[in-house]
């Protein structure tokens, strides 16, 4: 009786939180489907790690896995940028999101006011894949 | 005999706590099903400026980003203005000399000078700044303007900007000040700043420039004449260099050279030389120089410490930086 108990308190205590990983994030058709004018080379890739050094690493980690030493203040859990989950977006979907933001993801457009610039950063977040 | 009612659970204590376990398991699965079959909603796209793309038929400008990473490099400015709508707040702090060693922890446990400063970019390539120091109790208003910028084509080869302040001593007037009238208390400082970038890692800067006091101390000569004991108009040239060490960090190195001869007091030229942290928000400086004034025009003019004899001193200066 007093385990049965002790469980229910304990799976209680968890039941009603939501894995925050899969709160959808509805991206616009015409943002989606952007194409990145922006070709991968070598050149953009330093641009955009440069940019990812600066603006993205304290939370989503330096090699894109969510583990940034800012991660665990937040309510939300940093994307690990190396899983499907983010790989298999567009690069409209990604430069939609690095430009608008949500919640604990600011917006980067006012930061970041050059579209060239955040293109370059999409083509460094695809050199994350494992 | 009587009837007696009993009343009594129809299952035991077990089997109701093995039923609210499991039907807490059941809620949590059945929200989180909730939300993956809700169907993504559409937002009006309609208003939603679109960044991508560059209007048909016009050649944009590509300009060299990052010739520096702040406002500041060490006791100069850049040649940088930030991006329109940024806001700034700059805290600059100078510690006293290093010479008297541990009696004073290198001068860090000595008078200190201080400047509290902010700035805005209200539009494009023009930022206007104020602020206050401890030394002299002076308030300072400046104006940074980006005249021309790098281009990645090479068709400039460098960008120019120009910084100007004006500065104000608003001491009360007493006996060891030297106001006569309001003007006495002001001070002017004009400079050109020339840089290139000459790689990702390396950028260099010079900046001619130009200080003027509109009352200085003199002194009577056997005539009884006024005789100056430095000049009104300073000219002085510094250079600065930024190498970057990874994508958050630079060394960074300073040296200021003034070009005027003075009847006597000439200042002494300025060897400064740090480290330069970036992050998304903020920009930290920690270095060792021989300027102790945040007010240029006072370093310029006024400076004694003379780095052939060690006379350095450590100080940070610390930016903090907002979007709107």
């Amino acid at each position: 009786m007093l385990v049965a108990t002790v469980m229910t308190v304990g799976i209680m205590s968890v039941a009603f939180t939501i894995d925050q990983q899969q709160k959808p994030w509805p991206v616009p058709d015409k943002d989606a489907k952007t194409a990145n004018p922006v070709k991968s080379s070598k050149e953009t890739i330093a641009a955009g790690k440069a940019l990812y050094s600066l603006h993205c690493a304290s939370c989503h980690g330096k090699a894109g896995l969510g583990d940034g030493n800012k991660a665990a203040q937040l309510k939300t859990q940093p994307q690990d940028m190396s899983k499907s989950d983010v790989q298999s977006q567009a690069d409209g979907a990604l430069f939609y999101k690095i430009s608008e933001g949500r919640d604990d993801m600011p917006s980067f457009k006012k930061k970041i006011p050059d579209a060239e610039d955040i293109w370059s950063l999409v083509n460094y977040v695809r050199t994350l894949k494992k | 005999m009587k009837n007696q009612k009993t009343y009594s659970l129809p299952v035991s204590p077990f089997a109701w706590l093995c039923a609210i376990m499991l039907l807490c398991c059941s809620f949590g699965k059945l929200h989180a099903q909730a939300v993956k079959t809700t169907a993504p909603v559409k937002k009006d796209t309609s208003k939603i400026k679109d960044t991508t793309a560059a209007a048909p038929g016009v050649k944009k400008t590509s300009y060299v980003k990052n010739t520096f990473e702040g406002n500041y490099l060490i006791d100069e400015q850049t040649v940088m203005v930030p991006i329109k709508g940024t806001f700034e707040f700059d805290i600059q702090h100078r510690f006293g000399t290093v010479e008297h060693g541990t009696t004073d922890l290198f001068g860090i446990f000595a008078s200190a000078t201080m400047r509290l400063g902010f700035s805005y970019v209200p539009v494009n390539n023009l930022q206007i700044g104020f602020g206050g120091t401890n030394e002299k109790m002076q308030v300072d208003g400046n104006v940074k303007y980006a005249l021309l910028k790098q281009t990645k084509s090479g068709s400039m080869p460098v960008s120019i900007t120009y910084y100007g302040d004006v500065a104000a001593d608003t001491r009360k007037k007493d006996n060891t000040t030297l106001f006569v009238s309001t003007s006495d208390r002001f001070s002017y400082f004009n400079q050109i700043l020339i840089a290139r970038k000459f790689s990702d890692a390396l950028s260099i800067q010079a900046g001619p420039n130009l200080s003027h006091f509109n009352n200085l101390q003199g002194y009577l000569d056997a005539s009884g004449n006024v005789m100056p004991i430095l000049k009104n108009d300073n000219f002085g040239i510094s250079f600065s260099g930024r190498f970057k060490i990874s994508d958050e960090s630079a060394l960074i190195a300073n040296y200021d050279q003034p070009l005027t001869q003075n009847p006597a007091n000439n200042p002494h030229p300025n060897l400064s030389f740090g480290i330069e942290m970036k992050t998304s928000g903020h920009d930290f400086e920690i270095f060792v120089g021989n300027y102790s004034s945040l007010i240029p025009q006072n370093n310029f003019v006024y400076n004694q410490n003379d780095f052939k004899k060690g006379q350095f001193l450590i100080g940070f200066n610390i930016s903090r930086l907002w979007n709107f």
